[in-house]
């Protein structure tokens, strides 16, 4: 049997527009909200609200652990809940190469419909557009997101404070690696599958244990050594990290081990830092041991008023390094 | 917990209170390990590291970098290079710039991609450049050697090969002992080094890259210098052997010759390099394509060649961090990781000094 492809006329806003909607997107997205008017009716969030949008355009489309489908709404419904919201609705917007297999974008619309479904997230609304063969490469997704802060919360980079204890709610870098090793582009293979997951429910158990956090932050672009650098230039302060502490997969080590890459500058989606005060670490830790995918969260680090700016980081050897910044050599198209 | 070895070397490293002793790391990647593993911020006053010429991308002169723009620009050339090569600073631009202008200029691994690409791709002419050391050489040996064996027509390399031998004579006075590549040896074996002893009283030790080894080498020294006699000793025995790899070494001897070589900062050194035979000449850019004779101007600020030799530091270059950065490079040393200058603005090593 042929394989049935996208084309243009899909995207022209006529019958085949419709019939492609209909089989592949709202047969995928249930929610009661998502409309067929050119706008979503919806009650508003109570209290604050947060509002944020990512585009996606990872290449290859799909890597063990994920797709872009499932990465596109890890995306959005993890940058919400860095600020302590609740995700409540998001919109989809597809770009689609012409010659693109139906079953792809099918594969794609599930895994987009699952992971909203295991986030509580609703889809409301969205658009689709076909480009000609060449103009795009697959599939590009851009998601929004509509959140409710969790009363209580005030989150910041700007907030992390002497004395406080680093955080990261699971073992880094997996999906930079993962990607790496899709491109086969070093002739290397390692069993390693991305970390992509949505996290408001890890988010939320922590904030549930305790409100007292300065800052929580997604490791996604860069991994959690920018993150770190990031933060530690908006709070004016210096990190001090342990390398031991740091947890990251065996095969993710021998990958960096043997390409001459550090794990943390590698890219993770289902992996938050957080930064909050020593005394509440541990219960913050404890609870995340018994989350699903936080189950190798660890503290690996703290704050101090020294080195500011800076990350140093103790070594194998028990001496003190600078961890290099980051800098422009980071692999593309990861997310 | 720490183990014994790394104790026990770190409290020989620590305690050290004799009479000043140079120590140079020949080797890019121990210069980047040692950064890395903050060996350099617990070495007492009166140990001085240096770090020596044993980066490929470094020691690449600017006329090699400016040969390469001219087969890519005015010859229409596909050039295939190890990235690094790629923003290394020619006499006005670099190859980055080159392929902003429209050069074909492709990254590859490894020189047998570039034969596999000229093999794909028979509409263009292909060069790959050749630089390295003992460690590299013998795979564009194999790539030259392919390429003959299957006629292939666009296929060709621009060499600047070196070996090191000579490179520790021209510096044999530089440092009172030196950490001596391991990778290196691994090809050439131990004869070279214990030449060097007998001859020339120049004394050191071969290690390999974990955190164990580069101390353990370090404290070897500091303990043998106090004895006033030179040595030389090879603390990489599970990788390194007496007579090296005989079979890479015969390939080459079978593929190339030696010639004089010039090092960026240290000038030419008569027989340091190599090149190809007679018989490989249809797959010597150089012959195949007449590149006119330049001659490299490097930037006038630049102290590469002094940081190479040992004789400054990094940071004493007047334009390290100011202008001439990992991002923006002016010198090769800044370009590469395993660079003196890009390891020692890294690791910031300015914020560390403790005076």
């Amino acid at each position: 049997m042929e394989e049935k492809l996208v084309t243009l006329a899909h995207g022209a806003g006529g019958k085949q527009t419709a019939e492609l909607i209909d089989s592949i997107f709202k047969s995928n997205f249930k929610s009661k909200n998502l409309t067929a008017d050119d706008a979503a009716i919806l009650n508003p969030p109570i209290g604050k609200m947060a509002f944020t949008t990512d585009g996606f355009i990872v290449s290859p489309f799909k890597f063990p652990g994920g797709n872009i489908g499932k990465l596109s709404i890890c995306g959005t419904v993890n940058d919400l809940s860095c600020m302590g919201a609740k995700p409540m609705y998001l919109t989809v917007a597809f770009v689609i190469e012409e010659g693109f297999p139906l079953k792809d974008l099918e594969e794609i619309a599930q895994a987009m419909a699952k992971t909203a479904d295991e986030a509580g997230v609703e889809i409301v609304a969205g658009d689709t557009k076909v480009a000609g063969k060449g103009q795009v490469d697959g599939v590009f997704i851009t998601t929004t997101g509509v959140g409710q802060i969790m009363e209580g919360v005030d989150l910041s980079g700007a907030k992390a404070k002497d004395g406080d204890a680093i955080i990261t709610t699971g073992d880094i870098g997996r999906h930079g690696c993962a990607i790496l090793l899709s491109r086969d582009s070093y002739g290397l293979t390692a069993d390693v599958k991305s970390d992509c997951a949505p996290l408001w429910n890890t988010i939320k158990s922590v904030l549930d244990t305790t409100k007292d956090i300065h800052v929580i932050r997604d490791a996604t672009r860069g991994g959690v050594g920018t993150v770190l650098y990031e933060i530690a230039e908006q709070s004016q302060v210096g990190i001090h990290l342990d390398y031991a502490a740091i947890p990251v997969d065996d095969a993710v080590k021998g990958v960096c081990g043997m390409l001459g890459l550090d794990p943390l500058y590698l890219a993770c989606e289902g992996t938050m830092v957080i930064f909050a005060p020593n005394d509440k670490a541990q219960a913050i830790v404890k609870t995340l041991n018994k989350g699903k995918y936080s189950k190798k969260a660890a503290i690996i680090g703290h704050v101090t008023n020294d080195m500011i700016a800076h990350v140093v980081v103790k070594t194998e050897i028990g001496t003190e390094t600078l961890l290099p910044a980051p800098s422009g050599e980071l692999l593309p198209r990861i997310c | 917990m720490l183990s014994k070895d790394i104790e026990k070397a770190k409290s020989i490293i620590m305690n050290y209170d004799g009479p000043p002793i140079k120590i140079m790391e020949v080797c890019g990647t121990h210069t980047h390990e040692i950064f890395k593993l903050g060996i350099r911020n617990i070495l007492p006053n009166n140990i001085n590291l240096i770090s020596g010429p044993g980066c490929p991308v470094c020691v690449t002169p600017t006329e090699f970098i400016d040969e390469a723009i001219y087969l890519a620009l005015e010859k229409n050339i596909t050039i295939c290079t190890f990235g690094d090569l790629i923003r290394v600073p020619g006499t006005s631009s670099s190859l980055g710039d080159a392929r902003s202008k429209g050069a074909n200029i492709q990254m590859v691994y490894s020189p047998l991609d570039s034969v596999e690409y000229a093999i794909n791709h028979p509409e263009q002419q292909v060069v790959f450049l050749s630089v390295g050391f003992e460690t590299t050489t013998p795979a564009s040996c194999i790539a030259v050697r392919n390429a003959k064996n299957i006629e292939l027509k666009n296929f060709s390399i621009l060499g600047a090969n070196k070996t090191m031998y000579q490179a520790y004579l021209a510096l044999k006075d530089a440092a009172d002992a030196y950490i001596y590549p391991g990778h290196v040896c691994t090809m050439t074996g131990m004869s070279e080094l214990y030449k060097l002893r007998d001859e020339e009283n120049v004394s050191g030790a071969v290690t390999g890259f974990s955190a164990s080894e580069i101390l353990s080498s370090l404290a070897y020294i500091i303990s043998e210098t106090q004895k006033n006699k030179p040595f030389v000793a090879n603390l990489y025995p599970r990788v390194v052997t007496e007579e090296g790899l005989i079979k890479a070494k015969t390939l080459v001897e079978n593929t190339m010759e030696s010639c004089d070589s010039i090092w960026r900062g240290l000038g030419i050194i008569e027989k340091s390099g190599m090149k190809l035979k007679k018989e490989y000449i249809d797959y010597d850019a150089r012959a195949k394509y007449d590149i006119p004779k330049i001659v490299g101007k490097p930037n006038k600020g630049c102290k590469c060649g002094e940081v190479l030799r040992g004789d400054i530091k990094p940071f004493e270059c007047p334009l390290f961090s100011k202008g001439c950065t990992p991002e923006h490079p002016i010198g090769a040393c800044m370009v590469s990781n395993e660079g003196a200058c890009s390891a020692y603005y890294k690791y910031g090593e300015n914020l560390w000094k403790k005076n």
